[in-house]
């Protein structure tokens, strides 16, 4: 199946009487199934707010955001959640109350989680495969040996790598990843962009905001530039980095090719 | 001396049930219950109404259907999970104080209801024909029954509680107590997670009711008032929250400084006038003490996760 996956149409937020998204045409943009999207712009253009539009955290004023035929618009945040969309936060969140692994098993849509089914104990088996897959997916985020340790010892960097965890094992269909690599060092930049290129060949849709471009522009495959909450440019990385008004706006005279 | 021990136990171990369903509700689901005597109260007339004699003579309640004891304990589980459910359902999306707020009014809105309406509960005067079932058993004494019906009732909610916590429903609740945002990016749905909790801790609640009307076979209005409540809130603090063993300590001790102070001969009502203020002022200084230590907290952390 091919066509979009994600679809922004004509969207508006206003905060107070502040348009934050969508400018007086609203925003519209569209996600093809298995892109990967990279959403740049500078502070306050309304990444961030898109991200929650998308997934339901705020609801939009106007306009609408379909995945897949389901209308987000209407749809609570967990609701989204379960039709297959991934996102993680700018700030990174965890369950300070909650073990690295549980942290990460806490988000498998998990069958465990009825009051029938503790009331029976079934959940016990479906658990088993729950912590082996929990564990495969710290090994590939590189935090195997932080499994049983508390996330108030996790540093900022190792707690996005978390959050993305908790994501993973979720099987998305779709992940939104809010600047991924700030506070990030080096050697987890290159392992998380080996994992999103991998997720990427497995069939994920990704939609990356990022302003780290060096990192960003080597693995996207397109590119979504707003401004003010406005679409001011889409294109392959290669047009992006020549765009004039992008250059202008963002990226500065030194990455003009 | 025995029977001052026997009434800490039995009068311990019941609200320790009380402190246990609020700790599920506030420690674990994050919801502040500023009513949770209503939940009490609940079960505790249910209990009374659905065991005790039709009305007969002068008496000015309406119902009475002479039910016997467990069909009594059905009816204050079924009442007190109702009252959940009337009241959680458009609170629930309520945060912290204003969750507390609202509780705390549903509760006075039944204490007005029952001391007003002598259809239900015969008013101020309470309904006191509630029948106790002869359980002279095996030869038992009475008060032995009722300190391990109290003691069965305290380990079965235990027990359920932990059950409910150590499984992924656990896991679930307690993301929802952590960050609510988070846990709906994970596909959990808060509203229904943090209502089933509700619904759930309110039925011991409303069973301890039915024992509480058992032992004493009078239920009042003056018996539900918002002092349970904080008393059950004070055994929570002194207890700590998070561990069973700590909740249930706290209570006992709470229930334990009480009994002993009640059970002082006085000479004159002018000394027990007296005695009053001093337990007060004693209760404040111990509950200084005790948050500055937090002794029952530290055992409780030495067995297990609550």
């Amino acid at each position: 199946m091919s066509g979009d996956l994600l679809v922004i149409d004509r969207v508006i937020k206003r905060f107070g009487g502040l348009k934050a998204v969508g400018g007086d045409a609203g925003l519209s943009f569209s996600v093809p199934r298995g892109a990967f999207l990279g959403l740049i712009g500078p502070n306050g253009a309304g990444k961030s707010t898109t991200f929650n539009l998308i997934s339901g955290v705020l609801k939009p004023d106007s306009g609408s955001v379909t995945l897949d035929g389901h209308n987000l618009s209407l749809a609570g945040a967990a609701k989204i959640a379960s039709y297959g969309l991934g996102r993680t936060f700018q700030t990174p969140r965890a369950f300070p109350s909650l073990t690295v692994l549980e942290n990460v098993t806490v988000g498998c849509d998990n069958r465990g989680e009825t009051i029938a089914s503790v009331a029976l104990g079934r959940w016990r088996s479906a658990e088993r495969e729950l912590r082996e897959k929990a564990r495969e997916v710290l090994d590939r985020v590189g935090l195997s040996d932080r499994v049983d340790d508390s996330v108030g010892n996790l540093s900022g960097g190792e707690l996005r790598m978390l959050e993305v965890a908790r994501q993973l094992v979720r099987d998305p269909r779709i992940l939104l990843l809010d600047e991924p690599t700030a506070g990030v060092d080096p050697t987890l930049q290159t392992k998380l962009s080996k994992i999103l290129v991998d997720l990427h060949a497995e069939g994920c849709t990704l939609v990356v905001v990022e302003h780290n471009l060096h990192f960003l522009m080597q693995i996207a495959d397109s590119i979504v530039v707003l401004q003010n909450g406005e679409l001011l440019s889409q294109g392959s990385p290669q047009a992006i980095k020549s765009d004039e008004k992008v250059i202008a706006a963002y990226l500065g005279s030194e990455h003009a090719t | 001396m025995s029977q001052i021990l026997l009434s800490i136990l039995t009068f311990g171990c019941l609200f320790s049930v009380l402190t246990l369903s609020l700790n599920l509700q506030y420690a674990r689901g994050g919801m502040i219950n500023f009513g949770i005597v209503a939940y009490f109260a609940a079960g505790a007339y249910a209990y009374a109404i659905f065991t005790q004699e039709p009305p007969k003579g002068l008496d000015q309640y309406l119902f009475g259907f002479g039910a016997p004891w467990w069909v009594g304990f059905l009816a204050a589980a079924v009442a007190s999970m109702l009252f959940a459910i009337i009241t959680g359902w458009p609170t629930l999306r309520l945060r912290g104080e204003y969750l507390a707020l609202t509780t705390f009014a549903f509760a006075e809105m039944l204490h007005s209801v029952l001391l007003n309406e002598r259809r239900i509960g015969n008013g101020s005067v309470g309904l006191s024909n509630i029948e106790r079932p002869e359980i002279g058993w095996m030869g038992i004494p009475e008060g032995y029954v009722y300190a391990g019906a109290a003691i069965i009732l305290m380990l079965g909610t235990a027990l359920v509680f932990r059950r409910l916590l150590a499984s992924p429903y656990g896991r679930a609740v307690d993301a929802v107590r952590d960050d609510e945002t988070a846990a709906q990016a994970i596909g959990k749905d808060v509203a229904r997670l943090r209502f089933q909790v509700f619904v759930i801790s309110a039925v011991p609640i409303g069973l301890a009711g039915a024992l509480y009307a058992m032992i004493t076979t009078l239920v009042s209005p003056d018996l539900f008032t918002a002092e349970v409540t904080f008393f059950v809130w004070m055994a929570l603090v002194l207890g700590g929250e998070r561990t069973i063993l700590g909740v249930v300590l706290g209570t006992l001790a709470l229930v334990g400084f009480q009994e002993i102070v009640r059970a002082i001969p006085y000479e004159s009502v002018r000394t027990a006038q007296l005695a009053k203020s001093v337990e007060v002022m004693l209760t404040g200084v111990i509950f200084i003490l005790v948050l500055r230590w937090q002794p029952f907290e530290a055992l409780g952390r030495r067995s297990k996760k609550a």
